[in-house]
Order: C-alpha cells, then structure tokens, then sequence
C-alpha cells in the first residue's frame, strides 16, 4: 500500500484552507444500490461518474471488491447468487459466476476476495441441495474461479470451509487468505489446507464475555489494516457493563488486536482506519472518530440518517459515508464536519452495498 | 436428477387444473393430495406423501404451509382446493384439543401474551424469530423436526449471521441436539391424538347462551342459534346485548375443523369479525377469542354454554355493585331455577323484572350499610356471585407490558387496548376484584432516556376506552437522526372514587411495523 507522505498531506491539507476542494483528488468512490446499480464516484467532484447496470443483479447489489489494478469491480448480485466482473471504464460484464445450479442453492454469503495478481477469485460458498419435497443444508466450500473465465465462469478448485464465514481478506502475498466467522481463519490459496486459526469467539479478553462481531464490508484500503466494531460486556465487579472495541487485522503482517475504546454509548456497522493508522472511523447513525493509540472515543458527531458504510481517502483528509439510504456524504476527517452530501441519481438504495475507494493518481 | 421428473409431473399437474379445478374440491381428501402435491411430494405407499403424511398441524399450521407451497415452490391451487385441502389435513392430521390448549393463545391471536416457556435453549434458538407456540403446535418426530431445520437455513439464509443466531453454532445444535428433543416433546404419535380420531364428534347445532367481553368496552351477552348447513358447515344467527346498552344482531358462518376448532366469519351489528373458538371435548362449551379481521388486536372473549345443558350461572353483570347504589342485575345461565332472592344476602333486595329460560333481569338496591364482599347467588342448581364493595382501593392496568405498532404505507396501524382492574379492600383484609371500570387514560415516556427524546410527544394517543393508537411510520425529521416514531412509554389510567383518585401504570413499547403478519405469530 502506497501511503501519502507527511508533506503531500500537509501540502493538500493548505490546498483545502485555500478553499479548494482538492483533498481526494483522484479517488474515484465505488457504490451499489437496488435494483441493479454501480455508482463510479468521483470524490473531488462530489459527482457520479458513471452509473452501470448490472443484467441480473436481481435486486440487490451487495460486496463489492476492485481488482487490485482498480480496473475492474467484482459485485455481489442476485441475492448472493452471483457474482460479476464489471469493467470500470464502460460498465460491460466482463465475468461472471452464477453459483447455483438446477438442485443445488449456492449463496457466497457476503464474502469473497480477490488474489494480488488478478487472476483468481475465491468465493465461501454455501449449497443448499433443494430435493422435490425437502432442502438439505450441506457444508460450505470454497470455490476459486479464474477471472478469466469468462461470463459464464466455473470453479477450478473448491475446498471444504466453516460454516457462518462473513468476509474473506486476501493477504498481499497471495498465498493465503483470511476468512472471518467464528474466529479468525488463515487458508491457503492453492489447497484450501487450513493454516491456522485464531480466537475472536473463542479468544475472549480478560474479564470480557463473549464478543459479537460482523462486518459485511471488506474494507483494507488504503491503510492495508481491516477494522471492524467489536462488542461484548465487560465485567466490572458484580456489574457486566457493555463496551465497544476495535478489531483490526493487518493482512500483510497479520497482526490482529482488539481492545475496547469506550463504553458502548452509539451503534457502530463499520470502521475504517485511516492511512497512518492513528484514526479510526466509524458509522452508522453517528460518525464516530476512534484515536487508536490512546483507545479513546476522539469525536462523535450525529448523523442526518442512518449509514451502514465507511471509507477514507487516501490521503486520510476526508472520510466518506455511504450505504443504507441514497446519500454519500463526504465529511473533514479532522472536524469531522459535513462537507458535502451526494444523493445518487433517483435516489437509489445503497443497502448494504460496499463503499470501496480506489486511488486512480 | 429427480428434479426433472418432478418437472414434468409438476407440468402435468398445472395443465391439468382447468378441467380439475370445479371437480377437485368434490374429490376425497387423499386425491386431492395425489393430484395438487404428489408431484414433489412422492406417494410412497398409497395414501402416504413424502414429508405431508408425517405431521400434524393446526388449521393455521396447513394454512401456512399451503402458502409457502404455493408462494415459495410455485404450486398453482385454486382457493376451492386450497380450502378443500386444510379441512381434509386438519382433520385427519391435527392436534387433539389437549395438544392444541397451551398455546391457543396464538390461533386466538392474543396481543401481548405471554409465549410458551419452553426452556432457555429453544427461547434462543426458535423465540427470536416467532412465537414457540407456532412450534408447540405441530407434531411430527425426531426426523421431520431435522427435515424442518433444514428448510429454516436452507430458506432463511442468514440466519446463522443475525444476533442470537450467530453467538453459537446454530446449526449444529438445530441440527443434531434439538430435533430429538422436539421430537419427544412434540411427536407425531400420542394417545391424545389416536383417542380424540376415535371419538365420535359432538354436534354442536342447537341453542347456546353466549357471553363474552370486549376490552376496553363493555360486557354482553344473548343467545346463538347454531344450525347445520347441507355442506357440513355451520351457520350461526346472534341475539346480543350490550350489558346495559343496545342489541347487536349478527350471523356466522362457521367451518369446524378437527371436531373442535370452530372458526368463523361474522357479521356483529354491521361490523366483520373473525371468530376462533374451540368447543371442548364433551361439545358442552365453545370458547375463544373473536376480533376485527384487519385489526386483531380489537377483539374480546367469547364463551358459550348450551341453553338446554346442566345448571350452570355463565355470568353476573354487573359483577359488582357499590353499596348505597342501586342498579339493573343480569344473570344468564342454563338450567336457571327459580331466582333465590336470600341469595343477594343482607342489605341487598332484587326484584325480578323480566325471567326467560337462560336470563333473569333484577333490580337491585344495595344499602348503604350493607356488608361488603362476595354475596353467593342462585337460580335453583345454578350458583354464582354478586360483589358488594364500598371503595376502589386498587387498580392495576393490564396488559402490564403492552406492543403497539407504527402504521403508513400499506400497513394499518397496529393498537394497544388496556384495561383498568379494579379491587376493593374488605374490612378483613383481602382484596377482590370488581372487573374492568372506566378511567381516565394518558402516557408519559416511560424513563429518562424517553424523556430525552420526548417519546410522549411522538408515538401516538390514547384514546378514552384506554386504546392507545399509534402515530405514522417512517422517518421524522423533527426527530433525532430522523427517527421513526417509536416510543417507550407509561400507561397511566386513573379512577376518581369520590374524593379519591387512584392510579396504577403499565408499560407500553411503540415499536415499528412488521411487514408479515402470518395466521400464528
Ligand atoms: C413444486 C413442488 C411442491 C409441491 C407441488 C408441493 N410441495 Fe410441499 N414442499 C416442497 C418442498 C421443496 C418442501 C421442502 C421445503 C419447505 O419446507 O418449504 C416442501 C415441504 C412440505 C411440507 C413440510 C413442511 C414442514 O413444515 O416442514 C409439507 C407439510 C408440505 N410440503 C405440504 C404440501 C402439500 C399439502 C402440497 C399439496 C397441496 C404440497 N406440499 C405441494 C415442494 C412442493
Ligand atoms: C431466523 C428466524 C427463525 C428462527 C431462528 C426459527 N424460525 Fe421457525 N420459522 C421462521 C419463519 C420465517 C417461518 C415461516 C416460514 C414460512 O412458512 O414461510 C417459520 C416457520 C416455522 C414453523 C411452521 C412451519 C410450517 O410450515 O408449518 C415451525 C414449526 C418452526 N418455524 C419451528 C422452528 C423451530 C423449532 C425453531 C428453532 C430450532 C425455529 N423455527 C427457528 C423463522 C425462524
């Protein structure tokens, strides 16, 4: 991950206090919304870019992961049935897996990634066989496709998984990929062999029942850490008080860490932590601004409307909240004022739709 | 692959209809399931469909797995078959009354009821999302539970990710630890059901005196006359009156499914109402709950006793009379002998003004001085009582926790009706209840946090036979984040008894809409 440098920001953060709006100059935002829609945002602009369809998203536009060259957006479509490849610069299909088969229901449920070449995408798979007169669950897999499959693309290679996996998290190496569900999971690309597992469930803090985590939103950029809320109750005497942690995961190095940073006083859906890694941020129906180092609660500030989604730009100026309603809104990461509010044409409903950056300069 | 036979027999089928449709309902029970199901549902030995033949329901139960077959699996069935099919099932594959009684609460829709304890395991596992009575009212064994558990994750695909869902291995317990024990608790085979099969069914024709009661409104009472229709059905003609008020007239017309479950559509004074009574297992009484069918929530008791059966006092109304007042008793009853007028007891005198077969009219002074408390009542065989109190001491308000929903948009709003209980303190201590009396209704927000968010001011009102009627659904953009206008509140009712007011508070929650309102909740 390319981080800007101290003098770059500094430089744009000067830029802004001139009174232009330069700071995300070159993120280009990705959004779905119902029925069928893919939003290419441009952040400095605050404007829709473009505005593809996707033929048989059936309803609903879920996950969305960018190809790490940024060229392409792989969504989640028709009601977790399927997932397609859409080329950014004019909106055509270029893959597409449609998981299930005559028989055989297959979701990937919310989750699926994409390998640092390009080449591969795994889906978590999960089947259920549909007889005459009776549905049999059957047990998750993986299933990696090559994105150069084409529109009607098949499994190479498929691998047993857990079962209530979220989110999948490609390391950078390209050899593994971390899945979370009950725990944290470590497996290789290649195999499917099970290289590890760490607690999330299982791995209590002291004094802590046990945590709740879910995240639908695979969000790394651009700090190359996931973060996600992460909620249990702290004993405190006799008294189990609620508190809100943060997990983070550093897919590179692997570090995973999570400790509370507050009282749960506000609902957070997600997280993102900015590009030095000292902030975090957080949505639903406030913005919530997390010092990391310190484990403090920095900011909060209330929101017009719900949001399930967050991102930051790549220069950490600017922080950008979407998903459950039709606005993207565009906040200062360090006021954490409103600085402008997109409505997406006809006001389309994002849902639970990603909020994906990719950095174009 | 079995998928593509069962295409084409599925093709069959849907051809066939036209032509069969008229015809179908005529046909016995165990062909129409041959017709409208065996094409996924495969007849293994005659007369035994996959998956069907395995489980008994309620009427409601079939009705809703009717749905989901037509619904999810696209089975196309005319209303006539559809109707045909849930009497055939439930009569041949339902629950014996015994089976049904816990949690008949559900199929008389009861707002505000207490669900099923069933123990913590299953209040997680299967509370979260629907009542335990939807369970509890079902039979089938170990492997037909695990059969449904699999429908449940297969269907509702993220279930194991919503809250509750996802802090244990869900399927794992659902899928190996819970079905043999529903299947103990609830089987397929029980004596309940195979003596009820044989028990010949009680004719429920005739006359019946009725009383029933209707929250937040008044007592009433009269007479059904049931007849039987060539069909099978029944049809019932009412002559009600409102304790103290005006006749209500009204007609039912009314399936009776497994022997016992009455369910009826209803004409009452002009308004349409859904009856669901059961009559007991000797046919000597019906009993159940009636509502408005787009409000089921606005409904009240119901019970009936044959006009022609053993002495028995149905009700006294009014149940209570303030001493150094006087006032209009009725008493209706069956087997009513001549009215003890000692029964009144010391300082209460009753004069007969009207006597029919099932009622006697009074009217009663009570004296000032006269001893407080319970005066037993009789009309020959028949006993009841008449209370005699000189003061409200007590007043509770039930329901103690009440749900009222937001309306807008296709969805009506969903009420809360409370009552106000009141009780009388006698010279010795204990306390009785008089019933539901009038008081003056209002809310406030329920606690500090309400209070912030002024939830009083936004929710909803209550209206002055203590109904509270809920505000609009959706964003409100004078609230904080825009929110919808729920609330947490405090129902207060209050009776002035003379110079004296008493008070009592229940607990209301005024949630958001809820989009599938299914026949068991
Ligand atoms: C198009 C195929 C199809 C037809 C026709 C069909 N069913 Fe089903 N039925 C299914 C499937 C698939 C399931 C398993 C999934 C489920 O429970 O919804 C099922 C399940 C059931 C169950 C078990 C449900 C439970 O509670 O576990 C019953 C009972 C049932 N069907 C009754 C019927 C009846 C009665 C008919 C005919 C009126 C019928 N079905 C027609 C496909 C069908
Ligand atoms: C995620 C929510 C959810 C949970 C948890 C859940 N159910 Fe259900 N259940 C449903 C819904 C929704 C239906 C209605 C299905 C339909 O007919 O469309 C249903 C229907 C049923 C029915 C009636 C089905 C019929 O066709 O008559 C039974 C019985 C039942 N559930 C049993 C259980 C049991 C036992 C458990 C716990 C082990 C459970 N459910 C847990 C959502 C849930």
């Amino acid at each position: 991950m390319v981080r800007p440098s101290r003098i770059a920001a500094l430089l744009l953060a000067a830029a802004l206090a001139g009174g232009v709006t330069a700071a995300a100059a070159g993120d280009l935002i990705l959004t779905g919304a119902k029925p069928d829609r893919l939003f290419v945002i441009d952040a400095a602009s605050r404007s829709v870019k473009s505005e593809f369809r996707i033929a048989g998203a059936n309803g609903q536009v879920g996950t969305i992961v960018p190809s790490p060259d940024g060229r392409i957006a792989y969504v989640l479509v028709n009601r977790m049935e399927s997932i397609v490849g859409i080329d950014l610069a004019d909106g055509h299909a270029m893959f597409r897996a449609d998981l299930s088969t005559p028989g055989e229901r297959v979701k990937a449920l919310f989750a699926f990634t994409v390998t640092p070449d390009g080449k591969e995408l795994i889906a978590y798979e999960v089947p259920t066989k549909l007889l005459p007169s009776e549905y049999q669950v059957e047990e998750p897999r993986f299933a990696v496709f090559k994105t150069s499959g084409g529109l009607k693309a098949k499994a190479v290679r498929q691998y047993p998984a857990q079962r209530r996996l979220h989110m999948l998290l490609m390391r950078p190496s390209g050899k593994s990929f971390y899945a979370l569900g009950f725990d944290l999971y470590e497996y290789d690309v290649q195999t499917g062999k099970l290289l590890g597992t760490r607690g999330i469930q299982k791995w209590q803090l002291p004094a802590h029942s046990q945590p709740d985590l879910l995240a639908f939103w695979p969000v790394t950029e651009p700090s190359g850490v996931f973060t996600s809320p992460l909620y249990s109750e702290a004993q405190q005497g006799a008294a189990a008080a609620p508190m809100t942690a943060l997990m983070s995961l550093d897919v590179a190095s692997g570090a995973l860490d999570y400790r509370d940073f507050e009282p749960l006083s506000a609902l957070i859906f997600s997280t993102v932590l900015s590009p030095d890694r000292k902030t975090a941020y957080g949505v639903y129906s406030t913005l919530t601004k997390v010092d990391v180092e310190g484990r403090k609660l920095a900011a909060r500030v209330p929101l017009d409307h719900t949001f399930y989604s967050v991102n930051v730009a790549s220069d950490g100026q600017e922080i950008y909240i979407g998903g459950a309603m039709c606005d993207v809104g565009f906040y200062d990461a360090a006021s954490l004022e409103k600085r402008a509010m997109l409505k997406l044409p006809g006001c389309a409903d994002q849902s639970v739709a990603s909020l994906r950056v990719i950095r174009t300069h | 692959m079995p998928i593509r036979s069962v295409m084409t027999r599925l093709a069959l089928c849907m051809l066939a209809l036209p032509a069969a449709a008229g015809a179908a309902a005529a046909q016995p029970g165990a062909a129409l399931v041959r017709t409208w199901c065996s094409g996924c549902h495969h007849e293994a030995k005659p007369g035994h469909f996959e998956r069907i033949s395995v489980i008994r329901k309620t009427p409601e139960g079939w009705v809703m797995t009717l749905f989901r077959m037509r619904q999810v699996h696209h089975l196309v069935l005319t209303d006539e078959v559809h109707d045909a099919l849930v009497r055939y099932l439930a009569d041949t594959q339902g629950l014996a009354p015994s089976e049904a009684a816990p949690a008949r609460f559900a199929l008389e829709r009861r707002p505000n009821a207490q669900d099923l304890d069933l123990g913590p395991e299953l209040g997680v596992m299967c509370g979260r999302c629907h009542s335990l009575a939807r369970v509890a009212l079902q039979r089938r064994d170990s492997d037909e539970w695990l059969k449904h558990m699999h429908f449940h994750v297969g269907q509702f695909s993220t279930l194991e990710y919503q809250a509750s869902g996802r802090d244990r291995p869900w399927w794992q317990i659902a899928s190996t630890q819970l079905p043999p024990e529903l299947g103990k608790r609830f089987p397929f085979t029980t004596t309940a059901w195979s003596d009820w099969q044989k028990q010949p069914k009680r004719e429920l024709a005739g006359r019946w005196i009725v009383v029933g009661h209707v929250p937040g409104g008044r007592d009433f009472y009269g007479t059904a006359d049931i007849t039987r229709e060539a069909g099978g059905d029944y049809r019932a003609r009412y002559a009600l009156n409102e304790a103290g008020g005006a006749a209500i007239a009204g007609e039912s017309h009314a399936i009776v499914y497994t022997g016992y479950e009455w369910r009826g559509r209803a004409a009452l004074g002009g308004r349409a109402v859904r009856e669901i009574f059961a009559a007991n297992e000797d046919g000597s009484r019906i009993a159940g709950r009636w509502f408005d069918p787009e409000h089921s929530e606005l409904g009240g008791e119901w019970t009936a006793i044959r006009a022609d059966g053993a002495p028995q006092l149905l009700a006294v109304l009014p149940q209570a009379l303030r001493a150094g007042t006087s006032g209009r008793v009725v008493v209706v009853g069956s087997g009513l002998g001549a009215l003890d007028d000692a029964g009144f007891g010391a300082g209460v005198s009753a004069t007969v003004v009207r006597r029919e077969a099932n009622l006697f009219e009074a009217d009663v002074v009570v004296a000032a001085d006269a001893v407080p408390g319970a005066r037993a009542l009789r009309a020959g065989a028949a006993a009841g009582q008449l209370i005699v109190f000189r003061q409200i001491d007590e007043l509770e308000v039930r329901p103690a926790y009440g749900i009222a929903r937001l309306g807008g948009g296709k969805l009506a709003p969903v009420a809360a009706q409370f009552e106000a209980i009141a009780a009388t303190r006698l010279p010795g201590g204990a306390l009785l209840s008089l019933g539901p009396v009038a008081a003056e209704w209002s809310t406030v927000s329920f606690d500090e946090e309400a209070r912030r968010t002024s939830d009083d001011k936004y929710a909803g009102q209550m209206d002055p036979t203590g109904r509270f009627l809920p505000a609009v659904a959706g964003p409100n953009p004078t609230r904080e984040y825009s929110g919808d206008n729920v609330g947490n509140l405090a129902v207060l009712a209050s009776v002035k008894d003379g110079e004296r007011t008493v008070d009592a508070r229940s607990h209301l929650v005024v949630t958001v809409q809820r989009w599938v309102n299914p026949p068991i909740y």
